[in-house]
């Protein structure tokens, strides 16, 4: 039998207390119960937890935890032959207080131990208003016929980019993204996620006939084969850009925000910086990739131009040029700014949007909901007739379909998914995306880490997504009597709300269900 | 002839594959049984459980084992079993001719034959050949066991491990014509 190391010391000793000054690990949060008698020790569950959790103690032939570590991953309840192992939360936890917070608790404790800012992954986990819950959709009675879309077309199909005002001859064109559904795999960069999942995304969007967005980490060389299908991100800390790198692309985008993160740079840790990633970003392996908070360069709307151009004329006015943002207060006048300097999408990211590493408080307490700003942005750009310069792609929280067609009642042209896309291969949702050891390999790049996830099965579980997804737009379509996503493209009369404020009704630009 | 190829980038050390062989060549196919059950047997004298693989022999029950083996090295692992090779050095080196290549091609034991004196572990290049302690032919040499290997689940279309392979590290493909 092979031996284990027993992964702390005090374990070792058999003491359950923390050692001095961890008082964050002293209170454990999960427990991971296994059934005795359905063990088979096979050490599945030793060897796939990357959190130093589960251990094997060849004197007693057992399998044991140490709790403190569990963050509740579920990998071994996923891998264990038998189903003997369950979570469950650890005892009662702190006193019930709804001020303080197990959560509270435990992130002051954090700071306490160690000084430093709380770093978290994945998106905003707070109670906030979800009003994408709070709307209903319409449908057709009586006085509209509803579409069977298994019996008639539907059109499921995007241009993304600036449209021509009005019809001439011969008519103006300009470069577009064509999306075969309104659903675009968000920016996550090399290094943040592994590459077999970045690889994966790209050969569902190949499959799907959409696109999947590099992030700020570059493009790798083995995929370059799907540059038709790669929008490139330019961010503030410039990884991986090149003029190759601009034209092997569908699309470049600029990166002024994240939704997780509005105002900071990209946070990737050094150990996540292996020698792929360093050669892909260009940066010395093991080296913190800290973008900066600004792009430097762009301090006004008229510097932004100026990127904007500088990219169009290097990739010579054939693809289109997208500037990502996060939502924030007063959106709709910096999006209006955005088009006037020459944008051809626009992107906004909501504060849900998810993340490879951010402080918690910021991705917790910044920002605003990607709902409030779609319809605040399209509003604001049809006022102003400047709405067919850009497009609108609305990013963070998009959960399902029903949020899709929500968004494109409210004003978008397409979606970002990236924590749904993160889901769909395999994510619990734990939030440990900033320690770079993944135990689903989404996260990492760890060399025993990444395989666990392959890029064909990632491709296939994504394409059915997109396939589910797709079926069930088109079905929620003919439902409300329409045959395309332009016809419902911000027509906010298909939506109502409920349990809200006429305030919150205004903002959004909706009526009262009932009305 | 289709055989199980390992693709090591793919593999994640889990040891899966090693799990699904014990319950395929278990008597019950449970994993729980196969584990815990199989190759124990109490012992009514003494009211215990014989865990000893040698005694559990004697009692006439077989401890199902693995046939294929996940080798690590560093961050770098893969499962091991037998090749099936066309001219097996195994069967050069069987004495008594109980390890013989079958029709379809693979490489077979007959097991009431084999003696136990291991010249097929020593002749195997692979290393795919391990010893089932389980069983014995010779009762002088009982410790010594039989030959034990990969027989590529003749029960089952697709093998085991091949089946239950989380990252399809594990293929069951025709490479012959490679």
């Amino acid at each position: 039998m092979e031996y284990y190391e027993e992964p702390n010391a005090r374990v070792a000793l058999g003491l359950r207390r923390p050692e001095p000054g961890d008082w964050y690990h002293g209170y454990p949060e999960y427990h991971v119960e296994r059934d005795d008698d359905k063990c088979i020790r096979c050490l599945v569950c030793v060897r796939q937890c990357p959190y130093d959790c589960t251990f094997y103690d060849p004197y007693r032939h057992g399998v044991y935890n140490v709790h403190e570590n569990c963050v509740n991953c579920r990998r071994c309840e996923f891998m264990c032959p038998t189903s003997a192992i369950r979570m469950t939360k650890w005892g009662a936890g702190f006193r019930d207080n709804d001020n303080w917070k197990q959560k509270t608790i435990r992130t002051v404790y954090k700071q306490a131990d160690s000084g430093a800012v709380s770093l978290t992954g994945l998106g905003n986990d707070r109670e906030y208003v979800s009003y994408f819950d709070r709307m209903v959709i319409d449908a057709s009675q009586v006085t509209n016929p509803s579409i069977d879309p298994l019996r008639e077309p539907m059109e499921l199909r995007a241009y993304i980019g600036k449209k021509p005002e009005r019809h001439t001859n011969p008519p103006e064109v300009y470069p577009n993204l064509k999306a075969e559904l309104p659903v675009i795999f968000a920016p996550m960069s090399f290094g943040a996620i592994s590459f077999n999942f970045q690889r994966g995304l790209a050969m569902a969007a190949k499959e799907a006939g959409t696109y999947f967005n590099t992030g700020e980490g570059g493009l790798h060389p083995d995929l370059r084969q799907y540059g038709d299908h790669a929008i490139v991100q330019i961010a503030s800390g410039r990884f991986g850009v090149s003029l190759d790198y601009l034209s092997n692309a569908a699309a470049c985008e600029i990166k002024i925000g994240q939704g997780a993160k509005p105002g900071i740079g990209g946070h990737l840790p050094g150990e996540k910086v292996t020698w792929d990633v360093s050669r892909t970003r260009m940066i010395p392996e093991g080296s913190d990739a800290l973008s900066p908070a600004p792009q430097h360069d762009i301090y006004s709307i008229e510097d932004l131009r100026l990127l904007i151009y500088g990219l169009k004329e290097a990739t010579e006015y054939t693809r289109p040029v997208s500037v990502k943002i996060a939502a924030v207060h007063n959106v709709a006048a910096i999006a209006s700014g955005i088009v006037r300097a020459g944008a051809d999408i626009v992107v906004v990211d909501g504060f849900r949007g998810g993340t490879g590493a951010a402080p918690a408080v910021i991705r917790d307490h910044v920002g605003i909901p990607v709902e409030v700003a779609l319809a605040q942005v399209d509003q604001r750009l049809r006022e102003e007739g400047i709405r067919h310069q850009a497009s609108l792609i609305a990013a963070g929280g998009i959960r399902s379909s029903a949020d899709v067609i929500k968004g494109l009642a409210l004003g978008a042209d397409a979606f970002y998914i990236g924590t749904a896309a993160m889901v769909a291969v395999g994510c619990t949702a734990c939030q440990q995306c900033h320690r770079g050891r993944c135990s689903w390999g989404i996260t990492t790049n760890r060399p025993d880490l990444a395989p666990r996830l392959q890029p064909e099965v990632a491709a296939e579980r994504l394409t059915n997504l997109l396939h589910g997804w797709a079926h069930e737009i088109k079905e929620m379509l003919g439902m409300m009597g329409l045959n395309s996503i332009e016809s419902l493209r911000g027509n906010r009369l298909k939506l109502r709300g409920v349990g809200m404020t006429q305030v919150e009704l205004d903002t959004l630009g909706i009526q009262q269900a009932g009305l | 002839m289709k055989r199980v190829y390992p693709r090591e980038e793919r593999c994640i050390n889990c040891h899966l594959c090693e799990v699904a062989c014990i319950v395929e060549h278990s008597e019950t196919k449970l994993p729980s049984a196969a584990y815990h059950v199989e190759g124990l047997r109490f012992n009514r004298e003494d009211s215990r459980t014989i865990c000893d693989p040698a005694e559990a022999r004697a009692a006439g029950v077989p401890k199902p084992l693995n046939r294929t083996l996940v080798q690590t090295a560093g961050y770098l692992s893969l499962s091991t079993n037998c090749r099936h090779c066309e001219e097996p050095d195994c069967v050069l080196a069987c004495k008594n001719g109980s390890l013989y290549v079958a029709e379809d091609g693979r490489v077979l034991v007959q097991e009431d034959k084999c003696v136990g004196c291991w010249m097929c572990v020593m002749a195997c290049r692979y290393g795919a050949i391990s010893r089932n302690p389980a069983r014995s032919n010779v009762p002088a040499v009982a410790f010594n066991g039989i030959n034990h290997h990969c027989d590529l689940c003749p029960e089952r279309e697709l093998p085991a491990c091949v089946w239950v392979c989380p990252t399809n590290a594990l293929v069951f493909e025709d490479r012959d014509d490679q």
